[in-house]
């Protein structure tokens, strides 16, 4: 094997990860002053109505082309995602319902394991 | 078999064939990374149980042909999503409990609407938890019951406990929970009371955006995605390296905004007044005294933690009113100590040692 002091992989990963270090470390320093929480909150109050703004102003752009916005899509997503549970609920219901023993997975109403489980003894622990 | 000079040649001309083919790995992978999705997390067979507004509890389908007495609700953090509990299979925590014999529910949070700007910490603390408890407690037929808090989603497992503390929690495990909220240097500063006009800022977004919860959580390491991305090109070739650095940078990315009243809680008692470690924190005119917590606490911090350093963490356990109570200090940061292979070796199997115990 090559000395991993001549690798210049090694050298390469090494270097970055004490740039990043050095960086963090820096710049941490300089964000624990009170200029700096000043400046920052300036500019992100500022830049905080502007995005809302935007954001309003994008809503009505895509409503306008009737088209949906990001926020929408997600609430969308959202609202499936609930669909499909009630659905498995159902599913689970109706699988109890006709006895199904050959349902491919547990749910709802189905028998749950018994709740008798002891820990292992300390041998026993991995 | 090192030349006088130090160079061993046979491996230098490997090391370049090896260099060459990572090169056209990096091409090839390079091009399916940005082509193909991430792989699907939080994939752990689950019923929802109930979804109310920002609010949605899930059980998880047990796989164990025994299972403890003692059923686990696990508290999420409101920043984050849940699945970063349940990644893949075999770097599932989730899954981890249920091959272990654990009956798993878990609170977890939807972005709330903007008509939910509204919430209060008294809607998590005083209503979202119990009514959840109350479900687990329904759906299980077991009156004791078991709470996992994940960061913040701890700081509400305490409030919760500290009030309701005659009440079903059986036991209490907060992973990297802040409570001396001064101690959060950064946050600290960037919230600061005298340049951070939160009335201001919560009366224009009505909602805390994601987009400035996100970005305050990179400013605590500005150099770490650029440099993370440097690392993820190097190595672009290992599938591996890749599904982690996918799966982790998803959830990373995948913030939740705040309810405006809830974050304007947050920060007036916790990070101005740091109430919570004064013990002179109220939720809905209800006292909150850590001291007030006797059931059996296990408390998780990480060593590198640069989101809730040990510091702001460490006063828990000296606070809390019980008799049995541990901390374990783990190697890792905030996020690796209970996901990712740290956790696989080193958080999980202790959680399981001392949870088991007290399950029955």
């Amino acid at each position: 094997m090559a000395d991993k002091g001549n690798d210049p992989a090694v050298i390469w990963q090494t270097m970055i990860g004490e740039m990043e270090k050095g960086f963090n470390s820096f710049a941490n320093q300089a964000m624990t002053s009170p200029e700096f929480s000043k400046v920052m909150n300036q500019v992100g109050g500022a830049t905080a109505g502007a995005q809302k703004q935007l954001g309003e102003l994008m809503e009505k752009y895509l409503l306008a082309m009737n088209l949906p916005s990001r926020a929408q899509m997600v609430g969308m997503a959202e609202r499936i995602q609930a669909i499909e549970g009630q659905l498995n609920e159902i599913k689970a219901l109706l699988q109890q319902v006709h006895h199904n023993s050959l349902a491919p997975e547990s749910g709802y109403g189905t028998p749950r394991p018994p709740r008798t489980k002891r820990p292992p003894s300390e041998g026993e622990q991995k | 078999m090192n030349a006088p000079t130090g160079l061993d040649f046979a491996s230098i001309s490997e090391r370049v064939q090896s260099e060459v083919q990572r090169a056209i790995q990096r091409s090839i992978k390079g091009v399916e990374y940005f082509s193909s999705s991430g792989p699907s997390l939080g994939s752990t067979p689950k019923d929802i149980l109930a979804v109310r507004g920002t609010m949605n509890l899930y059980h998880y389908r047990p796989i164990a042909d025994e299972i403890y007495r003692v059923p686990i609700l696990i508290v999420m953090a409101t920043t984050n999503r849940g699945y970063i509990l349940d990644m893949v299979p075999g770097q599932s925590f989730i899954e981890f409990l249920l091959k272990r014999g654990y009956d798993v529910y878990m609170l977890d949070w939807t972005a709330p609407k903007p008509e939910e700007k509204s919430l209060r910490m008294e809607d998590y603390v005083l209503d979202f938890i119990p009514d959840c408890i109350r479900r687990v407690q329904q759906d299980s037929g077991e009156k004791d019951v078991s709470i996992i808090g994940y960061c913040f989603g701890g700081v509400l497992s305490l409030l919760y406990g500290s009030i309701f503390h005659d009440g079903p929690m059986k036991n209490l495990i907060c992973f990297t929970t802040p409570i001396d909220f001064r101690e959060m240097k950064l946050f600290s500063n960037f919230s600061d009371r005298r340049y951070f006009d939160v009335d201001r800022l919560i009366d224009t977004t009505g909602n805390m955006p994601p987009e400035l919860i996100l970005q305050s959580f990179e400013m605590l390491r500005p150099g770490s995605r650029v440099a993370s991305q440097v690392q993820l090109w190097d190595n672009i070739w290992n599938d591996e390296y890749v599904k982690a650095y996918r799966m982790m940078d998803r959830w990373g990315t995948d913030t939740l905004p705040l309810a405006g009243e809830y974050f304007r809680a947050i920060t007036k008692d916790l990070m101005w007044d740091n109430k919570l470690y004064n013990d002179t924190m109220t939720v809905g005119g209800r006292e909150a005294k850590l001291a007030d917590i006797k059931v059996p606490i296990l408390h998780a911090v990480a060593e590198h933690d640069h989101i809730v350093p040990y510091d702001a963490a460490k006063h828990l356990i000296a606070k809390i009113g019980s008799s049995d109570k541990e901390e374990v200090v783990l190697k890792g940061g905030h996020v690796s100590v209970v996901a990712g292979a740290n956790a696989i070796k080193r958080l999980w199997p202790k959680l399981d040692s001392w949870l088991g115990k007290r399950s029955t």
